[in-house]
């Protein structure tokens, strides 16, 4: 499901929707620091983090720039497992068919063992 | 083993179940700041899943006039009890 | 972050570009390739045709994704557009010695990259 050897990766959770407040943007500047720096990385989207996936995304009223460039981006950082709480898909009304990228569905049994075997998390 | 904190009050924030849904049956979950409402009847029923290893500060408890008010099944500790938490646990979690 | 800061122009041709501290543009629409010709002259290098098509990538990186590569996400571009051969960090090295993603970046008329050394 996730990276073979989750104990060496780093787990980065994003739980913020795009272009309401920055979590989600500095959750995936940390993403891409510790792939820059050569860490394994997995992406969680748990909760409204969900919304960030969501096909037909833009930029914001006044220019401010979207996070659909970068989630785009994360293949060249070799960011690839992308993991989406299956819960928080199904109560936004959701299917992994409205997403911008392919996902591994998570479900709820799956969640603990995702913060306990990585080596480390970042919740944001 | 996990030590998760949670600085939303449960009555504002829903964001106390996704911390519920991804802690570990060992897990702990440390009530701070605003969280500590939570710690209150009947909120921390809310919290009924993890009885024996729900925690609050008692210095958050203080500032809002809440300490004799909390719930007899939460455990309150002080600023030197969470730093135990912390090494007895291998890492924590923020929840906001 | 682009820093907004100018501490000093470069005069090509008759118009004067605004450079940050750092050397990168201002303004990222100033440039062109004679602009890029400039700021490299200026640090002594020469751009040759294996330059250009590195520049190229960076550009097309930047139209892409918003974000200036760092060096890992630039050496996998730099292999999809060129091929395996010259997607390798000595290739980039050897033609933007110091710092490929700092230094391409800034000839290409990028951003600073955020998140490298």
């Amino acid at each position: 499901m996730d990276n073979e050897d989750s104990t060496k990766t780093m787990l980065v959770v994003l739980r913020h929707a795009p272009h309401g407040s920055s979590w989600l943007r500095e959750g995936l500047d940390v993403a891409l620091v510790g792939a820059a720096f050569g860490q394994t990385v997995d992406l969680l989207f748990l909760g409204d983090g969900v919304q960030a996936l969501v096909k037909g995304q833009q930029q914001g009223p006044l220019g401010q720039k979207g996070t659909h460039p970068t989630l785009d981006m994360l293949a060249m950082y070799d960011i690839d497992t992308l993991l989406v709480d299956a819960e928080s898909l199904a109560q936004r009304g959701m299917t992994e068919a409205d997403l911008q990228l392919p996902v591994t569905l998570v479900t709820a049994s799956q969640l603990p063992h995702l913060f306990s075997r990585h080596a480390s998390v970042f919740n944001f | 083993m996990q030590l998760h904190l949670l600085n939303r009050s449960v009555a504002s924030s829903h964001v106390y179940r996704d911390a519920l849904r991804a802690m570990g049956d060992d897990d702990y979950l440390l009530l701070i700041e605003d969280g500590v409402y939570g710690a209150v009847a009947p909120l921390v029923e809310h919290f009924s899943s993890i009885a024996g290893r729900l925690f609050a500060l008692r210095e958050d408890l203080e500032s809002r006039g809440l300490e004799e008010r909390c719930a007899e099944s939460v455990i309150v500790v002080d600023t030197e009890g969470f730093v135990q938490l912390t090494e007895e646990t291998e890492r924590t979690v923020s929840w906001f | 972050m682009t820093n907004t800061t100018t501490t000093r122009c470069l005069r090509v041709g008759n118009r004067e570009i605004a450079l940050d501290p750092e050397g990168y543009l201002i303004n990222l629409s100033d440039w062109t390739p004679v602009v890029a010709e400039a700021l490299a002259s200026e640090e002594g290098r020469v751009l040759t045709q294996e330059h250009w098509e590195v520049i190229d990538v960076l550009r097309d990186f930047y139209a892409r994704f918003e974000m200036a590569p760092a060096m890992r996400p630039l050496v996998k571009a730099v292999g999809q557009a060129l091929g395996a051969e010259k997607g390798k960090s000595l290739h980039l090295m050897k033609l933007f010695p110091e710092s490929p993603a700092k230094v391409g970046a800034r000839l290409a008329g990028l951003p600073k990259p955020t998140n490298c050394l």
